[in-house]
């Protein structure tokens, strides 16, 4: 009960953002809504099904080209239609891309899906004539209807929408069987497979899945920050989406949210800092890392723990130890 | 008191505030800031042109009691090369630290992906360290670099012109900084008739480079443009002594003539040849270069001089020169207007600069050759209209 | 394109392979050991190079003492970060892990940054730079030193793992840890080991290949080189990682003389990708078979 106050108590907030908050901080905002959403969509690979990737820049890059390239070149398709077949294009580029990987664990599929980004972004590079290449592309401003989304609120709300939308489907797709399944196969693929549960089919749903959601993501990356060249999408960019997944807590959806956020504000918190910055970061991800093992979640978890068993009795074992 | 009276006395008090302020200049003070590589993969150059570069400048010139009256005050994020935290970071200076311009940003991703945003918020964008010429033809954008296509130009023009050469080759950074300038080459080389014979791309960050030199050297031009940065400039020059290839002239570019792929290429620079984009920053005797070393000598005497603090350090002397023109009633409109008035005006640094609509600030470049592990000049400044 | 030309620029390429080599076998040595990704092995690299170069120009050591310190210093800094974090974390999963690295290779990258700038710096090589000529052929003496040199150190990591009692504890313990601590092994001596060897070899990479590339801060980029060569190879296996890194290395240098430019920078990737399809555990990797 005491939860559904708080989300409630949270959706309140986030509906009058806008007003609450300086502009900047709406901006802000959609970003960590942006970056939730792909931070939901990596968990959903590898916090699930255990698939590692290294490569989600790239399927974040394939959104957002599409939907600006959508966006520039067919003006008439609504905004979200936009997102959407941005959303579905990555997650065919993601499904051809994991059905090759099923072969593949561990540190093999995480190279792998290195390779891919690197490989899509080099592709992004060559086909200038599509993509205008290293020069970068100039993103339109998105409508809905009539109206173009101007500014950073009617941006949020869009952004805010597709979230809301998203982490409700990736909840129910986590309770319901294909979620168990998803956790059945990160337990033990082996076990799982002796179970009946068909591994390969749902491992490449995973990626396609996870690709869409990405690709949604990056057509709101896209058209939030207005600009798109290949130097927004390196590696670099793909290990900060296995941070927000691994601080926030692996096989969680809120988990997913919070390490999306506590990345994202405190990138932008540091930019002061020049180049301390790095430092600070990796200074506290180790902190976080040693103090919070399991991330936030099994720091929540385990607080939840105690909370609940104030007489100091040891409770039952978790099954779900990461 | 009643309702009414003081409904009135607040109408009155309105009424009498002062007009909006101009944002970025209060009684005291003149807020300068940008969004700069302070980390990845031109963190070096970034921090030399703010740190080391402006905030120089505006140590001397608050230290000289400030721009008519008011001192400066430069705030600087990091973005790490990255569009989007460009992005995040201008829009933070704008919106919330309520800066006046954005001086000296790097980088011609970071830069053009803020390029709408300042032009909407009618922000001024003044002299990014980069050279492409996407700057240009924006009312609030003040180029710095003597841009690529000039560049190009001048270098074209000297060399086949005075120096009689006919086949040509480059090696290019596969990004926008090595595109823009293959671009540029092959439109000059077109006026003459000419076009390039071999390009080879070298990826940033790159170990080996031997591939691309010896299919250049298979090519047999004459003259070897290089557009890298240095630590790939001067691999690519050790490479050449490797391999023994001395039948080619190697060219460098303006953004990568400076001391440091000297530094890194030893002997094998020796007989390069490039177009300057400044006078030597460790010899050079002009008035304004022995200001600017004394400056970092007397406030950052750790660090050497160098062509990137230089062109920070630049930049804020032209903003200095501008903002003093447009008086204490200094507002971003009247500063652009002071800024396209400059004719002639001697910095001690460069040859008279003179702006004009076109807003670009820098064409110069002149000829240097290396000679015993220096830059000597062959020719005088070169002309790029 | 000559023959020579051909043969100079694969000769090249075996060098920086063998560098990507060298960085492959620090990978898997700890990977083996510890089950664990060491995400700041190039940036530990990196820092024991720049120490080295530091103390070299201070004190104005030859070069060989350099390379004494540069292995002093990797060691120093292995051995205190794997006390001081990673024991700590033991019972951590392995992403915590490699949440650990990233975050040293944040710290150790940055801080190289303020300590001594993010410029590039030369340094000075054992071997010249001017070709020797077999023949038609010119080769570079810096290309067969990096080969020479690393081949030497594969060769005393081979004799380490063979014939040497810490070398037969480290095997034993990336077989089967349990059993390995029945039998009485220190496993975490052996945790410790591993990373100053990973570090050690390591830093005999970074000099001999920071001439080449340049001392700066970026220089600890080359580990991806390195991960993809020992994933080539088939991670976990040595001999796998020289091979990858070798083949890695080779596959670079000819890629821009046979292909369009388009695809070149594409091919090491998409040779691994299609290499994985066919043997998912690489080219000399041991498909695990796990039993039930």
């Amino acid at each position: 009960m005491r939860v559904r106050a708080a989300l409630a108590g949270l959706m309140l907030i986030l509906l009058v953002w806008p007003w609450m908050a300086p502009r900047y901080f709406v901006f802000l905002a959609s970003l960590v809504l942006v970056n939730a959403v792909v931070a939901i969509g990596l968990n959903l690979l590898s916090g699930y099904t255990n698939q590692l990737s290294f490569g989600h820049a790239g399927f974040l890059a394939i959104g957002a080209y599409t939907a600006a390239l959508l966006t520039l070149h067919a003006p008439a398709i609504p905004v979200v239609a936009t997102l959407m077949l941005a959303g579905l294009v990555t997650a065919i580029v993601g499904l051809a891309f994991g059905v090759p990987c099923l072969r593949l664990s561990g540190l093999y599929l995480a190279m792998a899906t290195l390779a891919f980004g690197f490989v899509i972004v080099e592709a992004i590079l060559n086909l200038g004539a599509l993509t205008r290449g290293a020069d970068g592309l100039s993103v339109p401003v998105a409508r809905l209807g009539a109206w173009p989304l101007a500014s950073d609120t009617a941006r949020y709300y869009l952004a805010l929408a597709v979230t809301v939308v998203l982490v409700a489907g990736a909840m129910n797709l986590t309770r319901s069987r294909v979620g168990r399944a998803f956790l059945a196969i990160r337990e033990s693929e082996i076990a799982a497979q002796a179970s009946g549960v068909p591994v390969a089919l749902y491992k490449t749903l995973a990626f396609g899945v996870s690709a869409f959601y990405t690709g949604v993501a990056g057509g709101l990356f896209a058209f939030l920050v207005g600009f798109l060249s290949p130097d927004a999408f390196d590696v670099f960019l793909s290990v900060d989406f296995v941070v927000m997944i691994i601080l926030g807590g692996l096989g969680s959806v809120p988990g997913s949210i919070v390490g999306a956020a506590v990345v994202t504000v405190l990138n932008d918190a540091l930019a002061a800092f020049q180049n301390y910055r790095p430092l600070i970061f990796g200074a506290i991800l180790i902190a976080c890392m040693l103090f919070m093992p399991g991330g936030i979640t099994g720091a929540v978890r385990a607080l939840a723990r105690r909370v609940t068993a104030p007489s100091g009795g040891r409770s039952c074992p978790s099954s779900s130890a990461a | 008191m009643p309702f009414v009276i003081r409904c009135l006395i607040a109408v009155a008090l309105l009424a009498a505030a002062p007009a909006a302020a101009q944002q970025g200049v209060s009684d005291t003070e003149i807020v300068l800031g940008g969004s700069n590589s302070f980390s990845g993969p031109l963190a070096f150059t970034g921090e030399q042109a703010t740190k080391f570069g402006v905030d120089l400048y505006v140590r001397v010139v608050n230290d000289a009691g400030g721009i008519n009256g008011r001192k400066i005050r430069t705030v600087f994020y990091d973005d790490g090369y990255r569009p989007q935290d460009a992005v995040a970071n201008t829009r933070k200076l704008v919106e919330q630290d309520g800066i006046f311009a954005v001086i000296a940003p790097q980088g011609t991703p970071p830069v053009v992906a803020t390029l709408d945003y300042l032009g909407q918020n009618k922000v001024p964008l003044l002299f990014p360290f980069q050279g492409s010429p996407i700057v240009r033809g924006h009312r609030y954008v003040f180029s710095g670099m003597t841009l690529y296509d000039r560049q190009s130009k001048m270098m074209i023009d000297y060399l086949v012109g005075p120096r009689k050469y006919k086949t040509f080759a480059a090696i290019y950074q596969d990004d926008e900084y090595g595109k823009a300038f293959l671009t540029a080459f092959e439109k000059d080389l077109a006026r003459h008739n000419l076009k390039l014979t071999a390009t080879e791309p070298v990826k940033r960050g790159a170990t080996d480079v031997s591939a691309q030199v010896a299919k250049l050297q298979a090519a047999k031009p004459q003259v070897t443009f290089l557009v890298l940065t240095p630590g790939a400039g001067a691999q690519t020059l050790k490479e050449r002594q490797k391999i023994g290839w001395t039948d080619t002239l190697m060219v460098s570019s303006g953004p990568l003539t400076d001391e440091r792929y000297l530094a890194l290429a030893g002997d094998a620079a020796e007989g390069v040849e490039g177009l300057s984009l400044w006078p030597d920053p460790v010899t050079s005797d002009l008035a304004g270069m022995k200001a600017y070393r004394e400056a970092m000598q007397k406030y950052f005497p750790k660090n050497e001089p160098n062509r990137y603090s230089l062109s920070g350090y630049f930049a804020a002397m032209l903003f200095t020169e501008g903002a003093k023109r447009a008086g204490r009633g200094l507002t971003r409109e009247n500063l652009i207007t002071s800024l396209e008035g400059i004719k002639g005006w001697d910095s001690g640094i460069l040859p008279p600069i003179t702006i004009g609509s076109d807003h670009e600030t820098q064409r110069q470049g002149f000829w240097v050759k290396v000679d015993k592990g220096r830059f000597q000049q062959l020719t005088e400044w070169l002309k790029s209209d | 394109m000559t023959t020579a030309a051909l043969i100079h620029v694969v000769v090249s390429g075996l060098a920086t392979g063998s560098i990507y080599a060298l960085m492959a076998l620090s990978l898997v040595i700890i990977y083996n050991a510890t089950r664990t990704l060491n995400f700041a092995q190039g940036e530990m690299l990196m820092v024991s190079t720049f120490v080295a170069w530091s103390a070299q120009r201070l004190l104005g050591l030859p070069l060989l003492a350099a390379l004494l310190v540069a292995v002093l210093a990797a060691a120093l800094l292995a051995l205190v970060f794997e006390r001081l974090v990673i024991r700590r974390a033991i019972g951590a999963t392995h992403w915590d892990v490699l949440i650990l690295t990233l975050g040293l290779s944040l710290i150790l990258r940055a801080g190289s940054g303020i300590v001594w700038s993010h410029d590039e710096f030369p340094f000075p090589s054992f071997f010249s730079n001017r070709p020797i000529a077999l023949g038609p052929v010119r080769v570079a003496p810096a290309s067969l030193g990096i080969i020479g040199a690393s081949v030497v150190l594969m060769l005393a990591l081979a004799v380490l793992f063979r014939w040497t009692r810490l070398g037969r504890a480290m095997r034993a313990v990336a077989q089967n840890q349990r059993a390995a601590r029945l039998m009485g092994i220190s496993v975490e001596r052996v945790y410790a080991s591993a990373w100053v060897l990973a570090a050690v070899v390591g830093a005999v990479a970074g000099v001999l290949v920071a001439p080449v590339i340049f001392l700066s801060s970026k220089m600890g980029l080359v580990v991806i080189n390195g991960f993809t060569a020992a994933v080539l190879g088939g991670f976990g296996s040595m001999p796998g990682a020289v091979v990858g890194g070798m083949l890695l290395g080779v596959l670079e240098n000819l890629a821009p003389l046979y292909l369009p430019t388009e695809i070149r920078y594409s091919v090491p990737f998409l040779v691994l990708i299609a290499i994985l399809l066919v043997r998912p555990a690489g080219l000399l990797g041991r498909v695990e078979r796990r039993k039930v």
